[in-house]
């Protein structure tokens, strides 16, 4: 396992943000807009060095999952009248095939803790009363809107799926910004009649969406776009049994790029070739044999000790992720392309991520098994609640598997709410542990022999 | 890696089934049913529900007995373990309720994150006989009536499987209670489900009634329509199957009752809750105690809005959901109950053991009044002469035992001054220990108290920054002196001197040497977490990384002086600032504090005694 080492270069680099991110702390209360300015252009900058100077240790279909995910923040902010302001689990094809951009709360919040200024937006929120146990994911998001920071959009899109803050915060919002809110209300269970329900409430999105914004939606382009979204899964599942023999040079912040990336721009033909060239890169990638990490929930991309045991590492590496997987179907859809209103819904109710903690712990099984993952870790992100309450059901079900599942508390978006340290240290046991698991199995003594 | 974890323990009859409720389970009398067979039976027909979502008409339509869950556990240890910690205290206490042998039947609605997962971890446990979740739509709608009424159909034909027992609608009907509006002189409790040590502790500090309208306590439907009960015409039994009659009175019943209870008042959870607001301003209500509950996400946002548009006073509780900060609690409503009554002196001393008598009889006799502020730190008592000059003052640590400490400091005063006990016309208690000091004739918070003693020493300060060592208080003043506002800290130590206290201890330190040591600081380090905690750990790694400890102590002061911040932001605190309490004395935190806040932050050398003195000078009012 590889060992932390500290590193100068490092500590500099994030010695540079911090001081850039104080900067903006000093600024926000007073100069909302050129907070707003500087961070378009850090994200600006970002994104040329994805184009210019990408990632060379990274795969290619993780270079292109970087530059997506990131553009579907600064094309949102550099469009302003074209925004829609929405949550990563509302399906997007309909924004997509209308030309306006979503933008996701998460990515967001993302982005803003990548660029280090997550503690300013925390605090503009809490200094507004919003709880301090509350999502640090909507704390971002909320703080931006009572500083300033992120300004009136002209309508909020979001759904009942996964969580009571996204019964709150789009609410709020929408309410402050004086825009249109459409809230999506998701039934926990499939049904032909749940999936009508849902099916309509987005027909009505889309209705509401043409009057809004004063376009038409082509139906044909809807239709094309939700046969592209049932292609990129299909395809992101046949990743799933390369991945485990292949050294894909994953890591935590490359993992939730792909989330982010297979949310925001599902549909889109971007998305569907950033399938295809995982499948090439999986292929052709580096043989592995070391550990394989199965990731549940959001996870601490910041986090310097984890980054150094997880990221591009040949002893170990994050093998798949259920934010990933969470619209995957591993049947047949009960319904095409050609009723994209109801493919849609079905994808959404279906969705890992809604109802019982048994069909997220299921789901979790199911990729566990297509990619042999040794064990796997459950991030319980502060405040979500949903994940926190699934966290020994999905124990269960993993370990009764044999796959070994750390649950882990932290924070996926606030610095602040993460011992490093700690973290560090549970992971690294956890790690391990597995290594001792795997050394023990006989069919690994036969290989060795 | 977690500890090892043990299996819950899974009683015999419980049936273990992945669907919505449990199987049936027979029981054999061929014997004649023992007491623990009859207990048993009895138990199954008794429903526990917590939501009042939940069809309490409708099941009882069957003869089922609904009993409201309002179980305040005292371990979370099973919720913790089935679970996790960061849930509300209501959802781990409802998860330890369900678990006790003699709950058997539990119906949940989805209506929040914590209520899901409950649900969840419940039935993975297969403890008890019948468990349903109800599913609640978000919207209102025909659509979602429909969807709902659904709901019920399933939930209802489920109970009569499990149950036996057939559906009379006049049982139902008859289980209805009307919705009164009240128009009385009362406070409204509000927010997120109150814990019945909240309930009680509230319903004693208030002088008027306290009204119930919380998360699980305003549960009104409206009344069913005379003709609901209305037997169906013979003509129509012709027409349908043998079971028609039945059917169509749970039907139509169900028809009308769907809507009805969906579309009650509606909690935070649903999409439109604009009908909220007519709860607030109406006849009668002299205030509002707001309560949140930790890790509850819905009901801080609702007192944001109502913090700044109701036109009665609200005041903000934030619990955990179990009694143990029941003692900050009472100090919190006690001060909302004196800040409502608009003049403290008018009613303070009415339950008062010499106020009515001694006081007012014995003019002869030279008039001394005694406070005492009994806090957490140390236990302060001052003496005033009839003309509210001070005749004597003390200050004595509070040790483990805070009635000895009391004693130990009016012994001290009256020394000082030259008096007896028997020479104190008035003598008023005030701080944490308040209720426990021996022969006072009255007690008042140390909210009203600091405000009246601030205002003494400090006429133009508009608003007084407490830090002590258990808590951390802003309170607004208005021109003359009375509390306008006011905000305490949560039950976590964040922002208290108590969060110094162990940040000194993490590093090794005397408290007097840590605050001297913070003065040094050459480079701004951020300590970014409030948690303490967190906080610790955060300066464990600033350690390792060798980062000066005056710098540390510095982030530390700072971010005292952050959280400070956010309260008076919360209450629109404006200057001029006076900051009283034992934390007054670390001048890194004033410094950090005045940066923090953009203004000075003045301190006063009497600023310790700032409690006593209010409430003797509350007390020597009230004889006037």
């Amino acid at each position: 396992m590889a060992r932390t080492v500290k590193c100068d270069d490092e500590k500099l680099g994030i010695k540079i943000l911090d001081t850039w991110a104080e900067a903006i702390d000093n600024v926000m209360e007073e100069r909302p807009d050129i907070t707003a300015f500087w961070l378009l252009k850090a994200f600006q900058v970002k994104r040329a060095q994805t184009v210019v100077l990408p990632d060379r240790k990274t795969l290619p279909s993780a270079r292109l999952a970087s530059r997506l995910a990131l553009e579907s923040v600064t094309d949102a902010l550099e469009h302003p009248d074209d925004v829609v302001l929405t949550s990563i689990f509302l399906p997007n094809e309909l924004f997509q095939a209308m030309g306006l951009y979503p933008l996701m709360a998460e990515a967001l919040a993302n982005f803003v803790t990548g660029a280090h200024a997550e503690p300013s937006f925390v605090q503009a929120a809490e200094q507004n009363g919003v709880p301090e146990t509350y999502c640090s994911f909507h704390k971002v998001l909320l703080g931006g809107a009572f500083a300033g920071v992120i300004e009136p959009v002209r309508f909020i899109a979001n759904c009942s799926v996964a969580c009571d803050a996204n019964n709150i915060s789009f609410k709020l919002l929408a309410r402050r910004f004086g825009c249109p809110h459409v809230y999506v209300d998701v039934p926990p269970e499939y049904s032909e009649e749940s999936c009508s329900y849902v099916a309509g409430q987005l027909e009505a999105l889309g209705t509401q969406l043409q009057e809004a914004y004063g376009r038409a939606l082509d139906p044909d382009l809807l239709v094309e776009h939700v046969a592209r979204s049932q292609r990129t899964l299909k395809n992101l599942v046949r990743t799933l049994p390369l991945r485990p023999t292949r050294f894909i040079k994953n890591g935590m912040g490359l993992e939730m790029q792909h989330a982010l990336a297979f949310h925001a721009l599902l549909g889109t033909e971007d998305v569907e070739h950033l399938s295809k060239l995982m499948l090439r890169d999986y292929r052709e990638a580096d043989g592995y044999d070391g550990l394989n990490l199965l990731w549940s929930a959001t996870a601490p991309f910041f986090s310097s000790p984890l980054q150094r045991v997880l990221d591009s590492n040949t002893s170990q590496q994050i093998v798949a992720s259920d934010m990933c997987f969470d619209q995957v179907s591993f049947e047949p859809w009960a319904h095409e392309p050609d009723e994209p209103y109801l493919a849609m819904a079905e994808r959404l109710i279906k969705n890992a991520y809604n109802g019982g903690a048994e069909r997220r712990a299921e789901q979790l099984r199911r990729v566990a098994e297509r990619c042999d993952a040794d064990g796997c870790v459950v991030f319980c992100h502060w405040g979500c609640k949903e994940t926190m309450g699934a966290s020994q059901i999905i124990r269960q079900t993993l370990e009764a598997e044999g796959r070994p599942v750390l649950v882990l508390d932290g924070d996926g978006c606030n610095r602040a709410n993460f011992p490093d340290g700690q973290a560090a240290t549970r992971l690294e046991a956890f790690l391990e542990m597995l290594e001792a698991e795997r050394a023990e199995k006989p069919d690994n003594d036969e290989e060795v022999a | 890696m977690e500890e090892p974890r043990t299996p819950a323990p899974r009683r015999t009859k419980a049936a273990v089934a992945p669907s919505r409720s449990r199987d049936v389970h027979t029981y054999d009398f061929s014997a004649g049913p023992t007491n623990a067979e009859v207990q048993a039976r009895q138990q199954r027909t008794v429903i526990h529900y917590p939501c009042k979502y939940v069809p309490v008409e409708l099941l009882r339509g069957f003869g089922a007995t609904l009993v409201p869950v309002d179980f305040e556990a005292e371990s979370f240890e099973d919720a913790d373990r089935l679970a996790h910690p960061n849930l509300c205290g209501y959802g781990k206490s409802l998860i330890a309720y369900a678990l006790k042998p003699e709950v058997r039947c539990l119906v949940l609605t989805s209506c929040c994150d914590v209520m899901r997962r409950a649900y969840d971890v419940l039935a993975a446990q297969g403890c008890l006989d019948f468990l349903w979740l109800v599913d609640l739509p978000h919207l209102l709608g025909p659509a979602e009536d429909a969807r709902f009424r659904e709901e019920l159909e399933r939930l209802a034909d489920a109970w009569a499987a499990f149950s036996g027992e057939a559906f009379d609608v006049g049982r139902a009907i008859a289980a209805f209670s009307p919705k009164v509006p009240r128009s009385d002189e009362r406070v409204t409790l509000l927010g997120a489900h109150g814990p019945k040590s909240l309930l009680t502790a509230t319903e004693e500090a208030f002088e008027v009634p306290v009204e119930n309208l919380t998360c699980t306590g305003g549960r009104f439907v409206a009344s069913p329509p005379p003709d609901l009960g209305r037997a169906p015409q013979r003509a129509c039994h012709l027409e349908c199957d043998a079971s028609a009659p039945e059917t169509s009175a749970r039907e139509r019943f169900l028809d009308w009752y769907a809507p009805a209870l969906l579309h009650q008042m509606p909690c935070l959870r649903m999409a439109d809750v604009r009908a909220r607001e007519t709860q607030v301003g109406t006849p009668g209500q002299t205030g509002i105690v707001y309560h949140t509950m930790k890790f509850c996400d819905y009901y801080g946002f609702e007192y944001l809005q109502l913090a700044a548009e109701s036109p009665v006073p609200v005041l903000k509780v934030e619990t955990d959901g179990t009694a143990q900060s029941a003692g900050q609690l009472r100090t919190r409503l006690k001060a909302f109950d004196e800040t409502l009554a608009g003049n403290v002196e008018t009613h303070l001393f009415k339950r008062g053991k010499r106020a009515d008598n001694e006081a007012e009889t014995d003019v002869e006799k030279a008039v001394y009044v005694l406070g005492v502020d009994s806090g957490s730190t140390s236990t302060d008592a001052v003496i005033l002469d009839a003309d509210g000059q001070r005749v004597a003052s003390a200050i004595v640590p509070t040790g483990s035992k805070a009635t000895e400490s009391a004693r130990k400091a009016i012994d001290t005063v009256l020394g000082d001054a030259g008096l007896e006990r028997e020479d104190i016309t008035l003598a008023v208690a005030t701080g944490y220990g308040r209720e426990g000091i021996p022969d006072m004739d009255t007690s008042i918070t140390e909210i009203t108290c600091h405000a009246r003693g601030a205002h003494e020493l400090a006429p133009e300060v508009r608003t007084i920054i407490d830090i002590g060592g258990q808590d951390s208080k802003v309170i607004v003043l208005d021109d003359a002196g009375n509390v306008a506002n006011f905000v305490m800290n949560d039950k976590c130590a964040a922002g208290t001197g108590r969060f110094l206290e162990m940040m000194a201890r993490t590093l090794e330190m005397p408290l007097d040497q840590f605050c001297a040591a913070g003065l040094q600081w050459k480079k701004d380090v951020k300590i970014s977490s409030m948690c303490t905690v967190f906080a610790e750990s955060e300066v464990v790694s600033l350690v390792a990384d060798d980062t000066p400890v005056a710098d540390i102590i510095h982030g530390l002061d700072n971010s005292v002086a952050s959280k400070i911040k956010s309260l008076a932001k919360r209450v629109k605190a404006t200057g001029p600032y006076l900051m009283t309490g034992g934390v007054a004395n670390n001048e890194g935190v004033v410094t950090a504090l005045g940066e923090a806040l953009g203004a000075d932050v003045a301190t006063h050398e009497d600023s310790q005694l700032c409690g006593a003195l209010g409430a003797a000078l509350l007390g020597l009012e009230s004889l006037r």
